[in-house]
């Protein structure tokens, strides 16, 4: 009987990326964390590429950009002036700085840091406290996801950042990770880690950028854990080249009246995939998770979202917009899973598109899995082009058909563009999704 | 100044306006009045060139040119301004800087010089205190989540700001009170001018009382049916139409003089 | 005093008042399924070479494909050797008139409430009844004649009216579409059949009562419809089982061709046995229901109010081709004690302007669970297209699920879709109200759940929405109090 295969055996080439950077990772030597490695790359052997038969990648075939043979991420030198266009959070931001997956210690300002807040990178914490760091990294492997487990084995390097209880930490961090295209296909596995105390404050900037041609795939996945009381804004841009491939996935834990805000700008990239997978792991939890695509060429832009309402009483809320041009392919998912007792959850989920082309392409799956009856919950989606009225109203005032387009196009944008919480991050992402949009350059003073 | 000859509209198919003429001149207000369905908005939307609206007969001339041949924006340019019944609510964009781009739109297929900011924002306070229309709206979003009022306000600055020869005012009375009317008919009367010609569209003959019209033309089943001065008005107002028209118009709103 | 919330926590189930057998002599065929039994039901039926050919080929594609599983309701392993796929009331030869009709089989109908006679003379309805597997009787069909209207089982037709069979059966479910609608390819045993000639309107609601009775067999039937240029039909189809220990298989296909600027309007009222109040026995009803918009200003609408089975599965389905085609489908889906279903439809725009409406209504309560599954898919050639999409979701009772799963696929810019959705309770404040006017709890249950599905009954014809309002309240029954 002949069936099709669900997912695909992963190419030799990883094997032997494997083979090579087990010998180098941070804590290669320790025994639990070796083996950890191993097993999970036994696990992504085992699991393999998934194909467009597994439901949650229905809309991206995945195999077809990471199924390559790819090498380890080479060091590159970089001068701040070439990350100039890609910094945010004003000039008292604490920065880290990541160029093709590696920490790079002279262009960070990471020090003197206040009392309780304590940010390095991930291969310090390992090589210093492993047991604990292990312990905290394992908690992916629940996941049956691949991408999490190759992640896994190749875990050493990303951002480690613990807030302790009651601190507020006044200034923005700033993640800025930079793919420096190179000849020769690379791909790199960088693990975030985020651990808010009871009543910790922060506000993250995680900036994904390329520069220069090739292929290049990053792997991330980044864990949240927000304690009681704590508020996390977080406000992620991914400004990428033709030939990157993105795959994230962010787990995140919230607990009893935690607050996140979660605002997401893909202006780029070949291949993008984004997972946030949210667990209200208490009562009276805020969970706001706002996104933008815009789409251009032939780019793929790909959105994940789970939000399970575990306890009762709170409050999740996903705001999505897409703008699709040219022959680009845009995929939205978000459910909502409102677990048995989780009573007077609030869910809310809206997914707006734009087609600009015949030859662009929107997928939308807006779902709800609710299990409690004394809920809120409501979803909408919709796929269309512009108001014509607006368009009128415009046009009657004398503004010319293309820039009343462009106009209300970026109106359309701008409703999230709004919701990041750092203004030059806002500033930052209006100049960039100006300069996308057809007739965009007119508009040059909304930004 | 415009010209309009034997107009014939269908909308989806359906005959709205059947042989409506009209002559507007330099310097005239001319008042249309009509029952509800008797053609008001469609006549509006016609002149400003809005799409769904098939002219299958007659023409419009415009200071000499075609109106019909020609795209909402070049009308614009040309200075024909539409003053919207419901004005259409764009959040994202901000006011000023709507009024600004289309400012700027509109000088430059004039052939004028774009507007500095300063020069820009001079002008806009100038006008919005005239208007009654406060700083803080024109920060917010345009039209988004503004009143009634504030919207016909805002319409009619927009209308100051970008100088039309020909103003259109589509039940710019419908929704406002008293004190808000008064508001709105202060700004149009200070447009007026022997250069501009304005359309008055309205239902009640309330607005008449502020804005005198030197033609009164009653509309009615697509045509107008009678035309004269200011007096046609209150003589609707005291006898509704169909002692105005005879009897066959007197289903047509009996609410024509009620307010 | 217990809040409407403590109430609805005690489900006590109700009892399936169309659960009783009906003793009649049968003839059935083994169990199991191989091409001999294939050839056995053609040969029963005195089928043409044909259309043994055409099952025997549905059969073999069949045997290729995997039993799907991506849906949400669960259901043990079928055993499909197990099952007897024919069985019939014997019968020496066809009634010539209803008379004829074996009274016991005429006692079930009574039973169910729809006498075969002048009730439906009354009411203008033209009836089809199919008893277990074969077509009983076919009321009003001279009248129908007339008109040039063929309105009988679909055996007759590929007996009588050869071309239009061979021309349009499986030309819109086609032999391999999925693994059911193969099964049922191979061994349907009868159905309706009904062709609209060219500008003709049928005057009367045509209906088929389908009901399973035999213990160990599955259902098959199979429905033709076509609406010839400029013509309208109105389809009803009502369903009930006997109350059985065992899981009985229901496994239709309904083929729907609207030419152009005809319409089509099929309406379901679907009420088979959902099993005990353990979950146990019950009907899996798996079907594959389309229509096909063919012809330019063409209309299908699909009206489904889903009571019963165990489980429910099914997505009535329009395929939008001609332009300015539209589809619509209107759905109330009501689960309570163990049942499942997982329904809604798929919209496919083809066509220029072509539109389509989706209302669908879930109801769960008792330990049930529903999903309203959708896909609207625009291509790239549909310019204009319209959809809109409500789905609103009613929980009773703090033990069901109700979810909301919609793809919506869109490659034309100036296609405009709009999907939107609600779940919510019946609110302790409306309970209250109607309680404090006098209204006992139960019926305030049924009157706010018959407002909240007041779109999609308003359309179904006059008498069907009489009696699923009645359905809607019994279905309910002991998910309050």
């Amino acid at each position: 009987m002949a069936v099709a295969r669900r997912t695909i055996e992963p190419v030799p080439a990883f094997e032997a990326a494997f083979a090579q950077a087990r010998e180098r990772l941070p804590g290669a030597k320790l025994p639990a964390l070796a083996d950890w490695r191993q097993a999970s790359f036994a696990r992504f052997r085992e699991q393999g590429i998934p194909t467009n038969r597994v439901e949650a990648w229905k809309y991206t075939n995945v195999a077809r950009v990471v199924n390559v043979p790819m090498g380890l991420a080479p060091k590159v030198q970089v001068r701040l002036d070439d990350l100039a266009p890609y910094l945010a959070g004003g000039p008292k931001a604490r920065r880290m700085i990541f160029v093709n997956g590696h920490v790079v210690p002279e262009l960070c300002h990471i020090e003197s840091l206040p009392a309780g807040l304590r940010i390095t990178s991930l291969g310090k914490v390992l090589e210093a406290e492993p047991e604990k760091v292990t312990a905290i990294l394992r908690a992916t492997a629940e996941d049956d996801r691949s991408f999490t487990a190759l992640n896994a084995a190749f875990a050493g390097s990303g951002a480690w950042i613990e807030v302790d209880d009651g601190v507020e930490v006044v200034e923005p961090l700033q993640l800025l990770f930079l793919t420096v295209g190179r000849p020769e296909p690379f791909m790199t596995h960088p693990r975030n880690v985020v651990r808010l105390g009871k009543g910790a404050k922060l506000r993250l900037i995680e900036t994904h950028a390329g520069s220069g041609e090739g292929q290049s795939l990053t792997n991330l996945v980044t864990q949240i854990e927000l304690g009681p009381d704590s508020a996390l804004e977080q406000d992620r841009v991914e400004l990428l080249n033709d030939g990157a491939s993105h795959i994230g996935k962010a787990y995140v834990r919230l607990a009893d009246r935690a607050r996140l805000v979660q605002t997401v700008a893909t202006l780029g990239g070949g291949l993008v995939r984004n997972e946030t997978e949210a667990r209200l792991d208490g009562s009276n939890i805020e969970c706001l998770l706002n996104g933008l695509y815009l789409a251009c060429g032939k780019e793929h832009v790909d959105n994940l979202i789970r939000v399970h309402h575990e306890k009762p009483a709170s409050h999740s809320d996903q705001f999505y917009k897409g703008v699709i041009a040219d022959r680009a392919h845009a995929a939205f998912a978000g459910k909502i899973i409102v677990h048995k007792d989780a009573q007077k959850t609030n869910g809310y989920q809206k997914n707006d598109n734009l087609l600009l082309s015949d030859d662009a392409e929107i997928d939308t799956k807006p779902e709800l899995e609710i299990y409690a009856d004394d809920v809120k919950c409501s979803h909408g989606a919709t796929s269309g082009n512009l108001d014509p009225v607006a368009l009128f109203y415009l046009r009657s005032r004398g503004l010319e058909r293309e820039t009343a387009e462009s106009l209300l196009t970026f109106a359309f944008a701008a409703e999230v563009i709004e919701r990041f919480s750092d203004e030059t991050v806002r500033r930052q992402v209006r100049r960039v999704a100006l300069s996308r949009l057809p007739g965009g350059a007119a508009l040059g003073d909304l930004a | 100044m415009l010209e309009i000859k034997d107009l014939h509209v269908e909308v989806d198919g359906k005959k709205i306006i059947n042989g409506l003429s009209l002559e507007v001149g330099a310097g005239e207000v001319h008042a249309i009045m009509g029952p509800n369905g008797s053609g008001k908005s469609t006549l509006a939307y016609v002149l400003a060139g809005r799409e769904g609206y098939e002219v299958t007969k007659g023409s419009i001339t415009f200071d000499g040119q075609d109106l019909l041949e020609m795209e909402p924006e070049e009308r614009a340019a040309a200075g024909v301004f539409l003053a919207m019944q419901y004005p259409v609510e764009i959040p994202g964009v901000a006011n000023m800087y709507f009024l600004r781009q289309a400012m700027n739109a509109v000088r430059k297929a004039r052939g004028q010089p774009e507007i500095g900011a300063a020069e820009f924002m001079k002008k806009l306070r100038e006008k919005a205190r005239l208007m009654g229309v406060k700083d803080e709206l024109l920060k917010r979003d345009l039209n988004f989540g503004f009143s009634g009022g504030e919207k016909k306000r805002n319409e009619i600055l927009q209308m100051a700001m970008l100088e039309p020869r020909l103003c259109i005012l589509d039940e710019t009375d419908s929704g406002l009170d008293i004190d808000a009317l008064r508001t709105v008919a202060d700004g149009v009367n200070a447009l007026r001018d022997p250069s501009r010609g304005m359309i008055v569209i309205t239902h009640y003959q309330r607005l008449l009382d502020y804005i005198v019209p030197d033609r009164v033309h009653v509309l009615a089943r697509g045509a107008i049916q009678r035309s004269g001065s200011k007096e046609l008005a209150l003589e609707l107002e005291e006898g509704g139409y169909g002692a105005l028209l005879g009897p066959e118009f007197a289903h047509e709103s009996a609410s024509a003089g009620a307010a | 005093m217990a809040s409407a919330l403590d109430q609805v926590r005690e489900f006590t189930g109700n009892e399936y008042k169309y659960g009783f057998v009906t003793e009649v002599e049968e003839d059935r065929v083994p169990q199991g399924l191989n091409e001999d039994i294939v050839r056995q039901i053609s040969a029963k039926k005195n089928e043409p070479e044909w259309m043994t050919e055409w099952r025997l080929e549905a059969y073999r594609r069949w045997l290729t494909m995997e039993e799907p599983t991506w849906q949400k309701p669960k259901y043990p392993p079928i055993d499909y050797q197990a099952i007897s796929y024919y069985a019939a009331p014997v019968q020496k030869e066809r009634p010539k008139s209803l008379d004829e009709i074996d009274p016991e089989i005429r006692k079930t109908y009574d039973k169910l409430g729809i006498p075969i006679r002048e009730q439906e003379i009354l009411a203008g309805v033209a009836v089809d009844y199919v008893f277990d597997s074969v077509s009983v009787a076919t009321t009003f069909r001279k009248k129908l004649e007339e008109l040039g209207i063929i309105f009988c089982s679909i055996s007759e037709a590929i007996q009588e009216h050869p071309e239009l069979v061979r021309r349009y059966l499986g030309s819109v479910v086609p032999q391999g579409d999925n693994f059911f609608a193969a099964l049922n390819s191979a061994v349907f045993s009868d159905g309706s059949f009904v062709y609209v000639p060219k500008g003709v309107r049928c005057p009367m609601e045509l209906s088929t009562y389908f009901r399973i009775n035999a213990a160990g067999t599955g259902q098959f039937e199979r429905t033709l419809i076509i609406a010839d240029e400029g013509a309208y039909v109105s389809y009803l189809e009502g369903c009930t089982a006997p109350q059985r220990d065992e899981n009985q298989l229901h496994a239709a296909v309904v083929e729907l061709v609207a030419l152009d600027e005809a319409e089509i309007k099929y309406s379901t009222v679907q009420n088979w046995y959902p099993g005990d109040k353990e979950g146990k026995g019950g009907v899996y009803n798996f079907v594959t229901k389309r229509g096909a918009c063919r012809g330019r200003k063409s209309k299908i609408s699909w009206t489904q109010v889903e009571t019963g089975s165990a489980i429910t599965w099914k997505y009535p389905s329009c395929i939008l081709q001609g332009d300015d085609s539209v589809g619509e489908f209107y759905s109330v889906a009501v689960t309570n004690g163990h049942q499942q279903a997982d329904t809604g439809t798929k919209m496919i725009h083809i066509g220029k302007n072509t539109r389509s409406r989706i209302v669908a209504k879930t109801i769960s309560a008792g330990l049930s669970d529903s999903t309203y599954r959708g896909l609207v898919r625009v291509m790239r050639g549909a310019e204009g297209a319209r959809n809109y999409t409500q789905c609103d979701s009613l929980l009773i009772g703090d033990r069901c699920g109700a979810h909301t799963v919609p793809y919506i696929e869109v490659r034309n810019r100036t296609a405009k879709c709009e999907h939107e959705a609600t779940t919510s309770k019946i609110s302790d404040d409306q309970l209250f109200y109607c309680r404090s006017r006098g209204i006992p709890e139960e019926d305030a249950v049924a009157l706010i759940v018959n407002g909240f599905c007041r779109e999609v009954m308003e359309e179904l014809p006059m008498e069907f929405a009489v009696e699923a309002r009645k359905l809607l309240g019994i279905s309910l029954e002991g998910s309050v109090g």
